[in-house]
């Protein structure tokens, strides 16, 4: 048997191991759902509300999509600027190292103020959370290239920009795009947060509501399918990158 | 497949994070760097006070940093009280975050079954959003600092874990044969080899967990609490006050960039042979 | 290098400090039992006499070892007091009482202590809402935390179903209503309305009152759990008859209770919690406290309650009133030592 082939059989092992042990447990202990409903009544729970989950998983992934595309724009076209010119990296870089200090939660409050609790909000909160991941790892891998290459194509008249089409974004590109996997997950998360403080819809909204009014399956069936969302959102992102990246794999 | 690589994508972001950060920290402890460090700073609070009479802004989107800072000055008790609890429930659950991380880490790295048994579980646990857990956490761990400090446990142990991983696996076969020839036993292999080899991965991650464990207080004191730093967040928030929503979002600020700053300086001191490079 | 030492060492220092302050919990009293309150929100002059009482060691007196927990956002006061998180709970209102009792959560509401409904509909005098039946296809915001069952009701009495009326989930800011984005907003009369008055002026405004349509929901809610009340009805008593002796020092020298509050939460702004206080004692000493004192469970306006809610499918089934609220204790104190 492959090394692999076995990893993934423990993997699901595990998963079968941990799924059964909850079920005893909530079962054996007869645990009221308020404490650890059963994992079978999860997952009907999870069938039962199925248009409603689908719904609001909609909306949670538009918002964390949608944020997440800007924010990339924004962080890597920032570093590209700052990578153009550099006379702006003194001011830039310390600015995004604070602001990216600051844990993204905090900002939430003012974010909700400022933009009201629709769809808005947690764009912006998303956006402003994967662009300072991408800035600075985009910046990171712009930086990473070799002085004696960008010596070289100089030498052939290369100007600034073709240096960096060239030479600067394909050697960043590795460093880039693993920025982009790490905030798929990242995004669905803040997205989620944030509805929790205040939405129209979403499964952070439907976690709020469900809390509210007592239906404990419904908090644990929301956190399932959100968790199942940034899975396959980081799932496509990472399938998007050995695409891009297909001259590198081996 | 999609758990490995997910673990994978964590360290190259945080490298590349971490490696910028690092270098400004650095710039920041040259003697010329912490005067324009207060310069920019100070250049900064001018622009904010400035700004709001000069555009016109108004107050309940942005108030002056001389509001916002006379607002704290009326009662620092409870910005210093804030800042200390929120402090220590980052600092405990980054300590234990970061040994829980080192110490699983040895564990999957001697027992590959343990590994593949338990890591994709853990994989999935990291895309669980804390706020949600956080209710539950309250219900088990009661509502006492402990049970924050757990919420920053929780975020901070996996990174640890998969750079500690991946810096232990990346150690050469050979030097370790070596080792064993000269009659090392496997612990001092692990304390001699293994754990320097693998600590500038490690400070990487830590690095990271220094946001992630400030994140996993704040949350956690929105499950009630008196004190906090999350607390001054969230009745700023709910009773529309955004002078003190500021003056909470600076304390944060200030708690954030100083601890992270703490870890790299730290990591300069233990990892010199690397910060060289 | 020393410089940064220090600094690492000062910092360990004081986390160290900060963490044996906070795990280092004040000795028990001789004897005392242990025992928490859970609010239903963050620490304000709404709970101001269970602050008052703790302050002055009613509690204590009484043998119990207070500690006063604060909600948040997402925490349900009855979950924690089923679990036995905690002992004691002030929770949402009636209506989360009857949804618990509903989903088969073991808790028993001891008191009741805002004996009106708390909250009003706001509208400005100059827009195009003057009455109830003007609500129809206008944006109106509520929140979904019960203010929303209250607002049905006043809409089906008189004859507007529900889904003519765009409603929408209320957000953490009236800026919306201010701004006149939304016709009608939800306020608690002793802090939305506050901030709503203080940014357009009290006669900018037309409020709609829920009494005024027949509709009460009595709202924040005294708790215990079944076992609790069944195993400890003395300490169930002590804490209420030392709660009422808060209260009542609270009404008395409202300005000395504002300051237990503040130096509890003292980012608060003085101003709204001495109206905030005000306010809440005008829905505290109303309707059945009138008659029979404090935290009264007045029985008659609960029934009322638990038939909307049926009608409303809030409760999927008929709750059994007389074992989910549990009178007898806070009759056992004198109905005149209940009085302000």
């Amino acid at each position: 048997m492959s090394p692999a082939s076995r990893a993934v059989q423990r993997g699901v092992l595990g998963a079968v191991v941990l799924v059964l042990a909850w079920e005893g447990l909530a079962r054996g202990l007869a645990l009221p759902a308020y404490v650890l409903p059963a994992m079978s009544d999860i997952l009907a729970g999870i069938w039962r509300q199925r248009a409603l989950l689908a719904d609001a998983a909609g909306t949670t992934l538009a918002e964390a999509v949608l944020g997440y595309g800007l924010g990339a724009l924004a962080g890597i076209g920032l570093a590209v600027a700052v990578a153009l010119v550099p006379a702006a990296r003194g001011a830039v870089l310390p600015a995004a190292t604070a602001v990216n200090s600051v844990p993204v939660v905090a900002y939430s409050p003012l974010i909700l103020l400022w933009c009201g609790i629709g769809m808005g909000s947690k764009i912006v909160m998303v956006a402003l959370a994967v662009s300072f991941t991408l800035f600075l790892s985009t910046l990171a891998g712009l930086d990473r290239v070799d002085r004696r290459a960008v010596d070289l194509l100089r030498s052939f008249g290369a100007g600034r920009l073709a240096v960096l089409w060239r030479l600067r974004l394909p050697t960043a590109l590795p460093l880039m795009l693993a920025g982009l996997r790490v905030s798929t997950v990242r995004s669905i998360i803040v997205a989620l947060v944030t509805e929790m403080l205040g939405a129209y819809g979403g499964l952070g909204w439907v976690i709020y509501q469900a809390v509210l009014q007592i239906d404990f399956v419904q908090v644990w069936s929301a956190i399932f399918v959100a968790s199942g969302a940034s899975l396959l959102f980081f799932g496509l992102v990472g399938l998007a990158e050995r695409r891009l990246l297909f001259w590198r794999t081996p | 497949m999609t758990a490995a690589s997910l673990a994978r994508a964590l360290p190259g972001a945080t490298a590349a994070r971490g490696g910028a950060a690092g270098r400004l920290v650095r710039a920041a402890l040259r003697p010329g760097g912490v005067l324009r460090l207060v310069l920019g700073v100070c250049a900064v609070a001018l622009a904010w006070e400035a700004a709001v009479p000069l555009l016109g802004i108004r107050p309940h989107i942005l108030p002056r940093l001389s509001a916002v800072a006379s607002a704290v000055l009326a009662t620092p008790a409870a910005y210093r009280d804030g800042f200390l609890r929120t402090l220590a429930e980052t600092l405990i659950g980054f300590s234990a975050g970061a040994a829980f991380g080192v110490l699983i880490a040895v564990a999957f790295f001697r027992l590959r079954a343990l590994r593949e048994l338990v890591f994709p579980i853990f994989v999935v646990s990291q895309t669980i959003p804390v706020i949600a857990f956080g209710a539950l956490v309250v219900l088990w761990f009661g509502n006492t600092l402990l049970a924050k400090a757990t919420i920053a446990f929780y975020l901070t142990f996996f990174p640890v874990a998969v750079n500690a991983l991946l810096g232990f696996e990346a150690v050469d076969p050979r030097q370790v044969a070596l080792l064993r020839s000269f009659g090392a036993s496997p612990r001092q292999i692990l304390l001699r080899l293994h754990l320097p080899a693998a600590l500038p991965q490690i400070f990487v991650a830590l690095r990271l967990a220094a946001s992630l464990s400030l994140v996993g207080a704040i949350v956690g004191e929105w499950f009630g609490d008196t004190t906090g730093l999350g607390v001054l967040l969230l009745q700023a928030m709910y009773n529309e006050n955004v002078v003190g929503l500021w003056a909470a979002l600076l304390a944060c600020a200030l708690l954030g960039t100083g601890f992270y700053a703490a870890v790299a300086a730290l990591e300069r001191r233990l990892v010199f042979w690397r910060a060289e490079q | 290098m020393p410089v940064r030492r220090h600094l690492l060492a000062a910092l360990a220092g004081l986390a160290l400090g900060a963490g044996l302050a906070g795990a280092g919990a004040p000795a028990a009293a001789e004897g005392a039992a242990k025992a928490s309150l859970r609010l239903k929100w963050l620490p304000q002059a709404q709970f101001a006499g269970f602050y008052v009482a703790l302050q002055k060691g009613y509690y204590r007196a009484e043998g119990i070892d207070l500690t006063i927990n604060p909600g948040g956002p997402n925490l349900l006061t009855e979950n924690l007091v089923a679990t036995g998180s905690d002992t004691f709970g002030l929770s949402g209102g009636t209506d989360s009482v009857f949804a618990a009792r509903d989903k088969g959560l073991p808790v028993v509401c001891i008191g009741i202590s805002h004996q009106l409904t708390p909250f009003v509909f706001v509208a400005r005098k100059d827009g195009p809402v003057r009455t109830l039946q003007d609500f129809k296809g206008r944006n109106v915001t509520a929140w979904f935390t019960g203010a929303n069952h209250v607002l049905n009701a006043m809409l089906t009495k008189e004859g507007i179903r529900p889904d003519e009326v765009k409603l929408q989930p209320q957000q953490v800011s009236v800026t919306p209503f201010v701004d006149g984005s939304v016709d009608v907003a939800t306020a608690t009369y002793y802090n939305e309305l506050y901030t709503i008055q203080s940014r357009m002026g009290r006669e900018a405004l037309r409020t709609f009152v829920a009494e005024d349509h027949g509709v009460t929901f009595p709202r924040d809610t005294l708790i215990v759990s079944e076992a609790t009340a069944r195993e400890k009805p003395d300490l169930v008593k002590g804490f209420l008859r030392a709660s009422v002796k808060g209260w009542k020092d609270a009404f008395a020298d409202p300005k000395a209770a504002v300051d237990a509050v503040m130096a509890v939460a003292p980012t608060l702004d003085r101003a709204q919690q001495d109206f905030m206080l005000a306010e809440v004692k005008r829905l505290m000493t109303a309707g059945a406290a009138r008659d029979h004192g404090l935290f009264a469970i007045d029985r008659a306006a609960l029934a009322k309650v638990h038939d909307l809610l049926l009608q409303a499918k809030v409760i999927a089934k008929p709750v059994d009133i007389d074992a989910a609220y549990a009178p007898a204790f806070i009759d056992a104190l004198a109905s005149a030592d209940r009085q302000l």
